[in-house]
Formats: structure tokens, sequence, C-alpha cells
């Protein structure tokens, strides 16, 4: 990971660091009200439609899973494959804390999102500590999605199985209603955002860049990697428990479809992939174009996966930072040093005799 | 108790098979092929289309296989020339990435254009008691084939110059070059080969419990878990981790059900990368 | 019978080889000395394929096999034994042995003569080749080069890690090798061996050729002295 970013860009941990951010304070919190502001107005368009304002709802549920997953991975390089299944923790358990044991519905979303970081900051100091490495960070991950999806299907006496429960608690609120649920989650979304630029401008940001470009040179910068990978998947992962908890209440029920490997995390790598690792607004982009196209798609059916599979080559062959930075560079801006992507596959360099 | 244990035996071997072409193509080449339960899948769709189009079951198992190795043939020669570009650990996240997304075509293709359809193998005869479990004739044919394939990789990998070749390339693959072995030449026979374990494993899969359509990405996960445990690159390995996960899986599903018997294979993967990352016999890491 | 002709070769942009030039002949024993990072390695990975070349043209028993990869080099009649060895670790020394005749089987002649080369070997031959020692792989890896019945052996530098006396003992086999005819190239960092076996040498130095000649033209030239022979 470090050399083929060093290897394409010539610097390391001091040069990246320092040209890190063209954004101050006033053009950051400028750029995310204004995303506020349009996202604001989507329901001007679809609001007449339960089906369709559900469908943008579930697409800012998306857009809070990218940015969560920005933060896990294109910060800090952790490869954490089970974004659907954190999210689910989220949701399941709120929904179970709020009908089966009787909290009320905030506690509920405030234990679950607890529970989905603990989870996730556990896998991270697990991963970091077996020095395990991106694929095995990621298999290991993804060992823990599917289990999380099997339990759930397992234990059908609580969980509901494959069909899935509705969720009673809630149900006369606003967060059932048609629009509120949807500005419930453009608030969630732009609060993450918030978080994402306050930990980008912060020594917490200076820091995850410089572990994620080189680890070793971190460390003697007196970076405690561990520390701060932990840190990150406790943020992101929290952000993740909160998104699925908060989602499921609006939506009425939990389905094991609604947080499985597929269906979540496949998307939300692509919707990254597409919209720029590591920048702002690249989980937004990606989600907000993903789910257009996916509603458009939708009388296909089964060949919207084949339409999804074959993004998946393009972007990953051909686009590899993603929409944003290709487009910065395109536009003459410069590179955003700090969206620049080393974390995806890089070129084989050959580094003198080994 | 006895059934559960034989069945799982039956399983095994099959688990062994299915993760040895898995653990071969990643032990030789670093690449892992998430789209490898899908090439089975496609295996058993042509055996079907073939049946149902009136050739008899034997020359059709036959083409599946054939239709394998084509496979593996097609994706040495196609997806995977970006993914040779690369070395190291960008060569297996790039692998990864491309071979889900044909995974995904493949996938929802198949189940739009043939929703539903499964390969059922029927293999006439009345059932035989063994240890006094009556063990069905399909699941005696699946564990025959299965232990012959096993048998003849391992014999061929030890003994022969071709599978001493191979091996060499898995052990040390610039020592294979200096001794004019061609790395990848090698690697693409392992990837027909492992195409042709692919069909076996739907073919003999079919004679126990129909193979669906949908299969395909349980077949992958289940393929990788016993290549994590068995480790990278060693069919051994393969062929052990596999038995014994089989029989697990089979006793476990007895008694707390698929869903659950799923998680602990899961976790006994999971326990293997955390505790010895290249698996029980394995290579690579 | 090898002709290197303006042989340069780098890394990531830059070249540490710079129009490097050199021949053997049939039958001699030549070496390429000079110290650490002189190049030594990278030449010999040029050589054999291992590492692209950016200009320069190898001719070898009159063809010229320029850019050629080491898998197809080999072939042609040239056998490689490289300083980090390349041994297979968990196959036996048998097995290592087995595949230096590939894509031929291991005839017996050869394996007789191999094996009476270093008798360690012999008794070892169903060890694994990972677990053993310094020596002995540097054994194996000769073994296994001399397998496929080379016309040229080429070796970079076989003494590396290596104590005094094993160093010695290898070079003892070269001597024997020389003495039935077999073309040798080495490179090496310990001249006095070196010197004792071969008929010439080149001096390389920061990339390039700065001197050579016969051995004892090189024994006797000062600047040797003083560099490599550590007589002031």
């Amino acid at each position: 990971m470090s050399e083929s970013f060093t290897a394409a860009h010539g610097t390391s941990l001091v040069g990246g660091a320092e040209a890190h951010t063209a954004r101050s304070w006033p053009n950051l919190l400028a750029t995310i009200a204004a995303t506020g502001a349009a996202l604001a107005l989507v329901p001007l368009w679809v609001g007449s439609s339960r089906v369709l304002t559900g469908v943008a709802v579930l697409g800012l549920a998306f857009g809070c899973y990218a940015i969560a997953f920005n933060l896990i991975f294109g910060s800090t390089g952790q490869l954490f494959l089970c974004v659907g299944a954190l999210a689910g923790v989220g949701g399941y358990g709120a929904a179970i804390l709020a009908d089966q044991v009787g909290l009320p519905i905030v506690a509920s979303i405030l234990l679950a999102t607890l529970a989905a970081s603990l989870i996730g900051g556990l896998l991270s100091w697990v991963a970091v500590r077996r020095s395990l490495g991106v694929i095995f960070t990621g298999i290991v991950t993804l060992i823990f999605a599917l289990s999380f999806e099997n339990l759930v299907l397992g234990v059908s006496s609580v969980t509901g199985g494959d069909a899935g429960n509705p969720i009673a608690a809630g149900a006369e609120t606003f967060l059932r209603a048609r629009i509120p649920p949807y500005y419930v989650m453009l608030g969630l979304v732009l609060l993450f955002l918030l978080v994402h630029a306050l930990l980008r401008r912060s020594y917490i940001g200076w820091a995850f860049r410089a572990l994620r470009d080189d680890e070793v040179a971190a460390e003697l910068a007196g970076v405690n990697v561990t520390r701060y990978r932990v840190y990150a998947a406790l943020a992101g992962s929290g952000m993740l428990g909160l998104a699925g908890a908060t989602y499921s209440f609006t939506a009425g029920r939990v389905n094991p479809t609604t947080f499985g490997f597929a269906q979540v995390d496949v998307v939300v790598i692509v919707m990254l992939a597409f919209g720029g690792i590591g920048t702002l607004l690249g989980p937004i982009l990606g989600a907000v174009v993903f789910t257009v196209i996916d509603e458009l798609l939708i009388e296909l059916g089964q060949l919207r996966l084949v339409a999804y599979g074959a993004l998946i080559i393009v972007l990953f062959l051909w686009i590899r930072r993603g929409l944003i930075p290709t487009l910065r560079s395109l536009l003459g801006g410069g590179d955003d040093p700090a969206s620049r992507p080393d974390t995806t596959p890089g070129r084989a360099v050959s580094t003198g005799p080994d | 108790m006895t059934a559960s244990i034989l069945d799982g035996i039956v399983l095994g071997l099959q688990f062994g098979v299915l993760a040895s072409g898995l653990t071969l193509v990643y032990g030789l080449g670093g690449v892992l092929n998430l789209a490898y339960g899908q090439m089975a899948v496609i295996s058993a769709l042509v055996v079907l289309l073939t049946m149902d189009a009136g050739v008899p079951a034997v020359p059709a198992a036959l083409l599946g296989l054939l239709a394998g190795g084509l496979l593996g043939w097609l994706f040495d020669a196609t997806i995977l020339r970006p993914v040779y570009r690369r070395k190291g650990e960008a060569r297996v996240l790039l692998s990864l990435l491309l071979t889900l997304g044909v995974a995904f075509i493949v996938d929802g293709y198949l189940n739009w254009a043939y929703p539903l359809r499964g390969l059922s193998l029927r293999i006439g005869g009345d059932a035989v008691e063994i240890l006094g479990v009556r063990m069905r004739m399909g699941s005696l044919a699946a564990s025959g084939i299965t232990l012959v394939v096993l048998a003849v990789l391992f014999y061929v990998f030890r003994y022969t110059r071709l599978g001493r070749a191979i091996r060499s390339v898995i052990e040390n693959e610039q020592g294979a070059k200096l001794v004019g072995i061609d790395p990848p030449q090698m690697l693409r026979l392992i990837l027909i080969l492992s195409g042709v374990l692919a069909a076996v494993v739907a073919v003999t899969r079919s004679m126990v419990a129909p193979v669906n359509v949908q299969a395909g990405f349980s077949l992958t996960v289940l393929g990788l878990i016993v290549t994590v445990v068995g480790g990278l690159g060693s069919i051994t390995g393969a062929f052990l981790a596999g038995l014994v996960l089989g029989i697990i899986n089979s006793i476990a599903a007895a008694y707390i059900g698929t869903f659950l018997s799923l998680i602990i294979l899961l976790v006994a993967a999971g326990f293997t990368i955390l505790i010895r990352p290249a698996g029980l016999l394995g290579v690579r890491e | 019978m090898l002709e290197v002709a303006g042989l340069s070769a780098g890394y990531q942009g830059s070249d540490v080889l710079h129009d490097v030039s050199f021949h053997v002949d049939a039958g001699e024993t030549v070496m390429i000395i000079g110290s650490n990072g002189a190049g030594k390695t990278t030449l010999f990975r040029a050589l054999c394929g291992l590492l692209p070349s950016t200009s320069g043209r190898v001719t070898f028993r009159g063809e010229d096999v320029t850019g050629i990869p080491v898998q197809r080099i080999v072939g042609l009649g040239m056998a490689f034994v490289p300083a980090e060895r390349y041994l297979f670790p968990r196959m036996t020394v048998q097995e290592n042995l087995a595949l230096g005749a590939y894509p031929e089987l291991p005839d017996r002649e050869t394996s007789t003569m191999v094996l009476d080369l270093f008798p360690r070997l012999e008794e070892r031959r169903r060890q694994r080749a990972g677990t053993m020692s310094g020596g002995e792989q540097q054994m194996l890896a000769v073994g296994r080069a001399l397998m496929s019945r080379p016309r040229l052996l080429v070796l970079d530098e076989p003494t590396t890690g290596l104590a005094p006396k094993l160093a010695r003992e290898a070079y003892q086999a070269l001597e024997v090798l020389r003495g039935g005819g077999m073309t040798i190239l080495v490179a090496e960092q310990q001249v006095p061996l070196a010197l004792a076996i071969s008929d010439r040498g080149y001096v390389l130095e920061n990339g390039a050729i700065t001197l050579d000649g016969t051995s004892e033209e090189l024994t006797a030239d000062p600047r040797v002295r003083s560099a490599y022979l550590g007589v002031t």
C-alpha cells in the first residue's frame, strides 16, 4: 500500500500532510450547507409519491453508509466488508430493544449505535494487533458480515428470520410519516459530513492520513497506529449503527436483505469508488447517482446485477480514482492530495534488487 | 449421528474438490476467484440444458466438465489479464474486485434467464446400507467420483513432472523461471483445472441435492472457508479441511439448523486467519 | 560463447549498469569482480532475463538473446545460480534437482555427476531444501543448475552468507567443473577465491567496466591489489 502511493506520487508523510487541504473552514461549511440545501429540495419533486420518497430516504441512508465507509477505508485503509452488518446491528438491535425489551426509541437507537461502534472497534483492534493487512481484514470482516446475516436468518424467533419483523415502536410518530423521515436522514447525512470535515482538518485527520500513507513513518512521527485505526473504526461503525437504526424506524420493518452484503457493501463500494474515495462529497455524489440509476433500472429486476457487475469492472479498471478527483484534475484544479486513493490497486513498480 | 457423519464425509469430499480449485489458483497466481461458484453453476446449467435437449446424462456431464475447463481458460485469457499486470496485494485486491464484478454479471443474468432452475442427477439403484445407515446411490456415486478426483490430483502433483513443475511455481516463482518453467503457462493450466474441478463439484453435488442457479455465491463462500482453513496453495490442506468442515457442518446442521451451522464454519475460518493466517498447511499467505 | 555489448540496465527509470561489454569463450572461466553496489547482481539479472535491459546486446553461441525472458533463455544452454538461490523450500533435494532438468526428466548420468560433486547432497536426498544450511543450499543451487547440462554456468556471488571454509569448498567444486571443460562466468566480491580459478576477469565499478585482463595481469595491477586484495 505504501510503496504504490509514494512511488506514484513521490511524496510521503511530510509532503502529503502539509499540502493537504485547499479548503478552509468557511469553504467546507459552505459546501456542506449547499449540499444540504440542494438535497432538501428533493421532496418537492418526489414528495407526492410514497414509494419514491421511500427510495430517496434509502438513498440518503446509503449516503450515510458511504460516508462512514469513507472514514474507515478512505481515511485509514481498513477494508471493512461488513458495512451492511454493522448497520444491521444498529437496525436489528434498535428494533429488538424497542419492541421486545421495551426501551424508548431514542435509548434503543443509542444503545444499538454503541453496540455497532464497539463491534467495529473490536474488529479493527483485532486486525491491527494481528497485523492483518488489507486482504485479511477484508476477509475477517466479511466473515463477520456473513455470520451476522446467518445469525439473523437462524435465530428467527427473535429476528423474524428471512421474512423479517415489522417494528411496532414509533408507528404513530413522525418517523413513519411520508416526508419527515427524509429530513431526519438528511440531518444525519449533514452531521456525518460535518464530522468527516472536522476530522480531516484536525490532528486526528492528519494522523489518519499519515498512517494510511506509510505506517512505519507514522509510528516514527509519533502516531499511535493502533489507536487511530481503532478510533476511525469506532467512529465509522457508530455512524453505520446510527444510520441503520434510524433508517429501520422510518421504514417500519427489518429484513435480512436490508443489511445484506450483496445489497449494501457492494453498492457502497461502488458508490464510493464512483464518487471518489477520500473526498468529502464523493459518498454523497455516488449515493445520489446510484439511487437514481437503480430506480431507473428497477424494471430490469435481476438484470440490474449485470449492470452493477459491469460497473464494478469498469470502475476499478479505468476510473480508478473516482469521479470527483477525476473531474478535479480534468478541470485543472490540480489534485487535492487528501483525496488520492492510494488504497485502490496500484501499479507494480520495481524497486531495485530484492 | 452416524448418518450425519457419513453425510458429512460425502459433503466434505466435495468441499475438498471445491477448495482445491480455489487454493491452487491462489497459491500459484496470487489471485482470488470470487466467481468460482458461478463457474460451477454455469457448468451445471450446461449439463441441464444439454440433458433437456435429449442427451443422456453421462455425455452431458462430460460436456459440463469441458465447459468448466473452457471457462477457466476464458478467465485466464480475459478478465485476469489486467490482474496479472499487478503484483502482490494489489493483484489480490484487483482479482477480488474484477471477479466479483463477473460474479454479479453471471448471477444476474442466469437468475433472470433461467429463474429457479436447478440441476439434479438421479443415480438409479437401491440404497445401500453402510454402518447401519441407508446411503443413497447418489451419495455413494458422488463420494466415489470426488475421491477418485482427489486421488488423481494428489498423485499428479506429488509424482509427475508436470505436478512438480506446478508446485515449484507455488514454492518460488523466480526459481521456477530459472529452471525453464513458464509461470503464465502453468497458471493457465491451473485455471483450466480449477474450472473442471468446479464442474466436478457441480455434477457430483447434483447427485445428492439440486444445484440451483442461485447457488453461485454460497458455493464460493464455502470454497473460500475451506481454502482459508486448509491453507492457501495446499491440496492436502483442502482435502483435510474439507473433510473436517464437512463433518462439522453436517452434524451441526442436524442440531442447530443450516444457518447457524454455517456460522460455525465461518468462525472456524475467522479463527484460522487470526491464529495461523497461512492456514493449516498453507504456503503463501 | 557469450558476448555482451553495450549492456545498460537499471530500476525505476535510472540505469545502474552503463554500457557494459565483455565476452566469455568456450572452456574459459571468467570473473566479474567489484565491491558491494558495483552492479554485479544487476548485471546478473539483466543477463539471465530477470531484468529487462535498456540497451545493448547479448549474444550466446551466435544467437541474439537480448531481452529473451529467463524461462526461455535457460533452454538455450545457459544455467544460472543467483545470489538468492531461489530454491524450492518445501521440496526435497531430489525434487529440486529433478526440476533442474526441466523439461526433461533427470538423467542418471547427470544426477550421478552432481551427487559425486556434492556428496553431502546425496546424504540429504530426501531432506527439504528449506531446512538445510546455507552451504548445503548453495551446493543444491549449483547442482540444480548443472542438471540441465548447460554449456555456460553463470553464478552470482556464490559465497554469499557462507563461512570461509564452505566458500573455499564451493570454489573447489567450481574448479572441478572447470577441469571438466565447463565454461563459467562468476560475479564475485571475494576476489582471491575467484582469481584462483579464473582465466580472465573484468572489474566492475559503479556500473561500468573499468579494467580487464588475464588473471595474472589483474593480480599484478596495483589498483586491483589495493582495492580488492588488501595490499597497500
